[in-house]
């Protein structure tokens, strides 16, 4: 290897040519085909489409819980095999396991990661992860006491305070209603920005957000990626130009919000459109 | 700051003060005084041994329980239900006094007093306790037995697929075969009655407790699953910290087949062949014709089984306290 391309820093994930095909009652189909995208360090990266066009397969395959796929994923240059420590995930239920009380979750989170610290260690970095997330009081109720919006923020707690060096976040909002959803994208998007690393680092983390709200993606990310269904293929990656650190009403009124939001929403719906004039649509 | 938008779960309504009147003025005292009222009667002329004391003491005994209770439980529907239960058992207590020690209407060898009943459990409290603790003994080594090792087999072979099917159809198999025709193999097995029962008990209890863990570990949500992978945890930290506890609840529903069916069979293997144990001592004295004490074995197995169910219950409900 040259050393011009070693001083090339190394994408942080990088998908190569990846495709995944089915099997289901005797008939394959397609869910992604030769996706390729980059995710660098430090990025925030949506990946927003309709439901179907394969985005939660294609982070699942982030995730390393499906595995019979093809082409390459590599992380920090290494070929991924399976789960790993380095990932941090947010699903958009059951990320917390019912039996245990939001810190002792937290707790178990780090717990995975750092073997060094003693469990009263491990219950501090809990205890600050949920002041962070604004659930302080919470540390001692069951996740079944708590609703489903300071479900998913402990559940970021969890993912935050294992300081993993990328975040994977499956549709983390899309079942909380619209105003706590909306308390929450600020709440994620001021801790990315913040970094917060469990030893107080200001590292930002490079995230993969799987979502199907457009202004959930322009708010929170560097870049959209935009799959279109049948089979999933990107239809075009698209950095957001728009600075930060962001707020969401400053955001709707800059200068050309309205026009890159209708860009987005074209290539969406176009998707779309063309599904239902072809034979594809299935009802 | 996000934290401001944060608000705790509305909290639970408190439920209103019970009044004196609706805690105090009730049905069931009412039964209590016309049931100590009614052993101030004339006894039948036939009825020498009613033990009218007995009878009142207790029924003092369970009122002065009752309206301790009654001050301490705090929800009107908890206590409509245990002043109803009281009630009862005055009403059942009025009746038999009545058809009984006062009008003689049933025979009386197979329907003692009520009172001669309490004064014959008492005054057999020592052997009665020999053979609870001979009983209870047997089903708890077993039973603890059949736990320690159907919970970890059933762990283990319910997370390895391939196995936990052949699993399933042989634990089908064995636990079809009712464990209490194992008893003549067992005798012939083992050394003596203690073991014979502890090992039945231990069957008893393996299969459902075995089948228990097995279908819990099967049903366990798959995203809690994922959840668990995407942490990678150990082997033994996902069996011990994630199966277990998520498939608890089927664990608790096997052992309680097991525990019922237990006392089921220890019981009557106690009939048939034992020296001791509760239901040698129901046998054994309804044989000679004493009713009496047949009735308090009965009435004493009853308040075993009760108290071991509410203990089981009571630990069922903490290790479970986490479900909505």
């Amino acid at each position: 290897m040259s050393a011009a391309v070693a001083l090339q820093p190394l994408p942080k994930i990088e998908v190569k040519h990846l495709t995944v095909n089915y099997a289901e009652r005797n008939r394959e189909f397609t869910a992604l085909r030769d996706v390729n995208f980059t995710v660098e360090e430090g990025e925030f990266v949506s990946v927003i489409g309709a439901s179907g066009c394969g985005k939660s397969t294609l982070l699942s395959v982030l995730e390393g819980l499906y595995q019979q796929a093809d082409g390459t994923i590599t992380i920090s240059g290494e070929p991924l095999s399976g789960t790993g420590k380095e990932r941090g995930v947010v699903f958009q239920h059951y990320s917390l396991f019912p039996w245990m009380t939001t810190r002792k979750n937290i707790a178990f989170g780090i717990a995975q990661v750092r073997k060094d610290l003693t469990k009263k260690q491990r219950l501090e970095i809990a205890d600050t992860f949920l002041e962070k997330v604004g659930l302080g009081e919470f540390g001692e109720k069951y996740p079944s006491q708590l609703s489903g919006g300071m479900q998913q923020r402990a559940a970021i707690a969890r993912a935050l305070a294992m300081d993993t060096e990328i975040l994977l976040m499956d549709e983390p909002f899309s079942a909380i209603d619209a105003k706590n959803r909306i308390v929450l994208q600020e709440l994620l998007l001021k801790l990315w920005e913040d970094g917060c690393g469990s030893d107080g680092a200001k590292k930002r983390r490079s995230v993969v957000f799987v979502t199907h709200d457009i202004d959930e993606a322009i708010l929170l990310s560097d870049k959209i990626v935009v799959l279109t269904a049948h089979p999933g293929t990107v239809a075009e990656i698209i950095p957001v130009p728009f600075e930060r650190p962001r707020d969401r009403k400053t955001l709707v009124q800059t200068p050309g919000y309205g026009q890159f939001r209708n860009r987005l929403l074209s290539l969406f719906y176009n998707d779309i459109a063309e599904r239902i004039g072809g034979e594809e649509v299935v009802l | 700051m996000a934290t401001a938008a944060i608000t705790a779960p509305a909290a639970k309504a408190k439920a209103p003060a019970i009044p004196f009147a609706g805690r105090f003025l009730r049905v069931t005292h009412l039964l209590f005084l016309i049931l100590v009222g009614a052993q101030f009667l004339p006894d039948h002329a036939s009825v020498t041994d009613a033990h009218t004391p007995w009878l009142i003491w207790s029924a003092v005994g369970i009122e002065a329980v009752t309206i301790v209770a009654s001050l301490a439980i705090k929800k009107k529907e908890g206590l409509d239900l245990f002043l109803d239960i009281v009630g009862f058992i005055y009403g059942f207590l009025l009746l038999w006094t009545l058809l009984t020690a006062k009008l003689a209407l049933l025979p009386a060898a197979l329907f003692p007093p009520f009172g001669k009943i309490l004064a014959q459990g008492a005054e057999d409290a020592p052997k009665i306790l020999i053979n609870i603790k001979s009983s209870v003994g047997i089903i708890l080594q077993g039973f603890l037995l059949a736990l320690v090792t159907a919970v970890p087999l059933g762990l283990f072979l319910g997370w390895n697929a391939r196995l936990g099917s052949a699993a399933t159809y042989l634990s089908k198999f064995f636990s079809s075969i009712p464990p209490i025709v194992y008893i003549p193999y067992g005798i012939a097995l083992l050394p003596s009655f203690r073991s014979v029962s502890v090992f039945v008990i231990f069957l008893a209890s393996f299969w459902p407790v075995f089948a228990g863990t097995m279908s819990g570990v099967l049903h366990v949500d798959s995203r809690i699953l994922d959840s668990a992978k995407v942490l990678n945890v150990s082997k033994p930290t996902m069996l011990l910290h994630i199966i277990l506890p998520a498939s608890l609840t089927q664990i608790f529903l096997g052992c309680n087949q097991g525990l019922s069916v237990s006392f089921i069979l220890l019981t009557s293997a106690e009939m048939i062949g034992a020296r001791d144990g509760m239901g040698y001592y129901v046998k054994y004295y309804s044989d000679f014709g004493d009713y009496t004490r047949t009735i308090v074995g009965l009435l004493v197995i009853g308040i075993v089984v009760i108290g071991v169910t509410f203990l089981v219950n009571a630990l069922q409900k903490y290790l479970l306290r986490w479900k909505k």
